[in-house]
């Protein structure tokens, strides 16, 4: 299969030679369709900047990012714009909904961003909403909507465009562990049930378990890869593979089983 | 390193909030230029001649300084708190690092005294440099440029300028900073946003908004209708309708904000997120808009107004006759004038000297049937009803006894105005009336009854009334003025007034006084050399130095007292938007993430601008219409009633000059949202 997104010895520096600080120091991978991959790895060692690179927020340094067969450092004004808001989907840590907006107003928001009449997308809002148990909440303000709510309401903003991509930065972040488990369950529900390929940055294991596939970095530098045999294994017995790898990342390759 | 410090961030606080910088520079210079109001050349030319009128202008300067000075003090304090609570993460840092708050509060007072010096530095030559300019320009304008220029400087403005900056300043500084030292660094550190205001039932927003514009009709019918100038009390009332029916408009908009963010421009780009930015504007500063639109109003009104007075009092008589002499010993002969004036070699400055004779009818027996003005007053009952009908009615109903100009004399003065001359019959006279005292619209209503030929008495005696109503002036200046007179032959003239009646002696400049410099230099230089030979007279210069009095002490004052709330207005309604639009930072990027493109986040921006500095305009723009109108109505003269439409008219255009300046202070805010979003495109490293 084609895979949606390639990567290639991609890296990013920060300041100037003697005092540089290599964030990503060439990192290759590829996602392909449907997959759900994870990324995890200490705090500073890259993955965020990672997510960034692919996310255009940042400009890395050297190598190349491909989606869809188009490379995205080459893109600018609308054509950039427009793969921010329908290639890829943004789902942040501190959710980033628009205070002023309602909760509909906010899903809406990247219709009204690239023109798109509202009416095309009434009935995937509906789905999605109904999916992600929102439909209460959709005319509510988000000072009055839970974390959980919040991050959901933030996910239907990611999702209502469809993208090929879905990016999430540490969704659980600023959740607690209820309100996270039911987020990564709708997350891995939707990659099953339709196909959306999600890449997500995260320190918590427990998230990290309902990926297909984990990359750990450290250090700017793809350090390590674990993928879950499904239907084989379970979340709790690749959960506690993860554990075994991140309590291994201080030592250094020798340690990993 | 500390006074490093203070320079960069002096700086950088200039550059942050570079409308109230600008702003500033324009109310020193406003500030200045007021000052020194005494030392422009148009106001030594005027103190000659109208010295009490001058110092009770000049007296009102010192006013004008001190209210000025309160207002300012509130734009400075407004619009440096939404600067200083901006920068409240950066105090908290400093502290956190060991800064003691004595510090602080130098570093701040510093910052705030290197700026203010800076603003000065800048803005008291520019000052001093308009003043001449203005100086040079408006004595040009009126032609008293020859007379001798004298430097504006004035260094007691100069203090007074920097004294009243720096204090209201330094008052407004330490106001800001005792709030900042009493809050704790935890919430300094953390931007606080806004907080959500509590939220009231809709049904008491819409009733805010309905009775506002309840409230403001009201006003404006009370101050059109003249209900308003009936006495203090309407008044009082009247204005505290107008300030309290913007008010509660402004509370109650949001809802009308609220309803257009979820209707319509489904095609617009961002539409409900710039509806919802501008609701979130109003809901915290509708107070302020109530008050920049109040604001605004006051500028509208003080331009539109100011103008039309000033247009109005400096709109003169055609100019015939530069000079007047009289004989107040023995005003029947003024040989004795000519004589002074041959001897002392002055007659030759005069290209036409004529007498104009104006005198009583003394041969009727008594003087209440002299004339007999009914067969005007019953050509004027058959006319159609009107206000200035009915004034001519009861005007004429008292000209029994009118003054009679001798006709060669006033063909005289018909000549030197370039006119021809009349033809009279014996039994025929010609209506006079000077323009103080009547209108175009009753000079038609005259001149068809002359039309008809209407005969009348004189002194018993028939007299046929023709040709149209005359108006060129008798004398140069106020020697004379008389609403209804007759111009009748010579020996009628002479009969009807037994030969006793008053001269005057007319004269008009020789083209060769004139040469080499301007109308009113030479009328000066010639005042100078007759007030040596102790002749009476008046001259040009009394009547050019009235009409240039109102013109300058109305537009002076009113344009002054726009600027200034022009300047504060759109100050305050700019800064607050720049700063909201910084403690939003957020939502721009993530509408960046979400894949908005610069064009469309300046769009965006630009459209809420529009809207916000729109919003309080619009409500000022239209309230002004019915308050310049109000104004007028209320403050001027019943003649200049009359040409009411006309100065609403210059009215309106002014209000349209004005909204330009709006357009121009929307552009620079445009300009600077434009600059900041560009700086957030730049990516931000977030780890």
């Amino acid at each position: 299969m084609e895979p949606i997104l390639e990567i290639e010895s991609l890296r990013k520096y920060y300041g100037k030679l003697p005092n540089q600080t290599k964030a990503l120091d060439g990192i290759t991978l590829q996602v392909i369709p449907g997959e759900f991959l994870g990324i995890m790895g200490s705090s500073g060692s890259g993955k965020s900047t990672l997510l960034n690179c692919i996310a255009t927020v940042i400009r890395p340094t050297g190598g190349s990012i491909t989606i869809g067969g188009k490379q995205i450092q080459t893109l600018k004004g609308t054509e950039l714009a427009d793969y921010r808001g329908k290639t890829i989907g943004y789902l942040f840590q501190n959710f980033e909904l628009l205070d002023n907006l309602t909760g509909r107003e906010n899903i809406m928001l990247p219709l009204s961003l690239h023109g798109i009449p509202e009416k095309e997308s009434t009935r995937r809002l509906e789905q999605l909403s109904s999916y992600l148990e929102i439909i209460e909440i959709l005319d509510k303000f988000p000072s009055q909507m839970s974390g959980g709510q919040k991050q959901r309401v933030a996910a239907a903003r990611a999702l209502i465009l469809n993208p090929g991509l879905i990016l999430a930065d540490e969704p659980t972040g600023a959740l607690d562990s209820k309100n996270a488990k039911a987020l990564m369950e709708k997350l891995s529900g939707l990659n099953r049930d339709t196909g959306a390929t999600i890449l997500m940055v995260t320190h918590d294991s427990n998230a990290a378990s309902y990926c297909k596939r984990i990359l750990f970095i450290r250090d700017g530098v793809i350090f390590h890869e674990i993928r879950r045999n499904i239907p084989d294994e379970s979340r709790q017995t690749f959960y506690e593979r993860i554990l075994k790898v991140m309590a291994q990342l201080g030592g250094g390759s020798a340690n990993v089983f | 390193m500390f006074s490093k410090l203070i320079f960069r961030n002096s700086r950088r606080n200039r550059k942050e909030n570079g409308l109230l910088f600008g702003s500033l520079l324009i109310s020193i210079v406003a500030f200045y230029m007021i000052l020194s109001l005494s030392r422009q050349d148009v106001m030594f030319f005027l103190a000659e001649m109208e010295s009490d009128a001058i110092n009770k202008l000049l007296t009102m300067v010192p006013v004008l300084y001190g209210m000025t000075l309160f207002l300012l003090f509130f734009l400075i304090f407004f619009a440096s708190r939404f600067h200083l609570e901006r920068r409240g993460h950066e105090f908290g840092v400093y502290l956190m690092m060991g800064m003691r708050r004595i510090r602080l509060f130098v570093l701040l007072l510093a910052e705030d005294f290197f700026n203010s010096i800076l603003s000065l530095l800048i803005g008291l030559p520019a000052a001093i440099l308009l003043s001449e300019l203005t100086s040079l320009f408006t004595a040009r304008m009126v032609g008293i440029g020859i007379i001798g220029h004298q430097a504006s400087f004035s260094p007691q403005a100069v203090l007074w300028t920097m004294a009243g900056f720096l204090a209201i300043r330094f008052a407004a500084f330490l106001l800001l900073s005792g709030r900042i030292s009493r809050q704790e660094i935890g919430s300094l550190l953390v931007q606080t946003p806004e907080g959500s205001k509590k939220q009231m039932p809709r049904s008491v927003y819409l009733f805010s908004l309905f009775s506002g514009a309840l409230l403001l009709l009201t006003a404006y019918g009370m101050a059109i209708s003249g209900v308003a100038w009936h006495g203090p009390g309407r008044m009082a009332l009247t204005v505290i309708a107008g300030l309290t029916g913007t008010l509660l408009f402004f509370y109650g908009l949001r809802i009308l904000i609220g309803f257009l963010a979820k209707t319509g421009g489904t095609d617009n780009r961002l539409h409900v997120f710039n509806f919802r930015q501008i609701q979130e504007n109003v809901i915290h500063r509708s107070g302020a808009l109530a008050v920049c639109s109040l604001l605004t109003l006051a500028a509208l009104c003080c331009f539109g107004s100011g103008l039309a007075i000033a247009r109005f009092y400096g709109e003169s008589e055609p100019h015939v006759l530069d000079y007047t002499f009289q004989n107040p010993e023995n005003e029947t002969d003024i040989a004795p004038v000519l004589k002074t004036l041959h001897d002392s070699g002055l007659d030759g400055l005069f290209s036409s000297l004529f007498e104009m004779k104006v005198g009583h009818i003394r041969t009727a027996e008594s003087i209440s049937d002299a004339f007999s003005p009914e067969p005007l007053l019953s050509a004027l009952r058959e006319m159609p009803p009107s206000v200035d009908r009915d004034i001519l009615l009861n005007n004429l109903s008292y000209e029994t006894s009118p003054y009679l100009i001798s006709l060669s004399s006033y063909n005289r003065l018909l000549a030197a105005a370039g006119l021809p001359g009349l033809v009279l019959d014996t039994d025929e006279a010609a209506v006079y009336m000077d323009l103080d005292f009547t209108t175009p619209e009753r000079l038609r209503l005259i001149n068809e009854i002359l039309g008809t030929r209407p005969q009348t008495m004189l002194a018993g005696k028939p007299c046929y009334l023709t040709g149209s109503v005359l108006t060129t002036g008798l004398v140069t200046d106020r020697s004379i003025t008389l609403s209804f007179a007759l111009i009748v032959p010579d020996e009628r003239f002479e009969s009807e007034t037994l030969g006793k009646y008053s001269v005057f002696l007319n004269a008009t400049l020789a083209e060769s006084a004139t040469e080499g410099g301007s109308l009113l230099s030479a009328i000066s230089d010639t005042n100078q050399k007759l007030k040596k030979t102790g002749l009476s007279f008046e001259s040009y210069l009394q009547n050019m130095g009235r009409q240039l009095f109102y013109m300058v002490a109305a537009s002076y004052i009113t344009i002054y007292l726009a600027i200034i709330f022009l300047v504060m207005a759109n100050t305050i309604i700019g800064v607050q938007f720049l700063m909201n639009q910084q403690k939003s930072g957020r939502r721009y990027r993530t509408l960046i993430h979400l894949g908005a493109a610069y064009k469309t986040l300046c769009r965006s921006a630009r459209q809420q601008i529009t809207w916000y500095f729109g919003l309080p305009v619009t409500v000022a723009a239209l309230s002004s219409l019915f308050g310049v109108q109000a104004l007028l109505t209320g403050i001027l003269s019943a003649r200049a009633k009359n040409n009411l439409s006309e100065m609403i008219f210059i009215s309106a255009a002014m209000i349209f000059v004005l909204c330009v300046v709006e357009y121009i202070y929307i552009a620079a805010v445009k300009r600077s949202s434009d600059h900041y979003l560009l700086t957030l495109m730049v990516p931000e490293r977030e780890e």
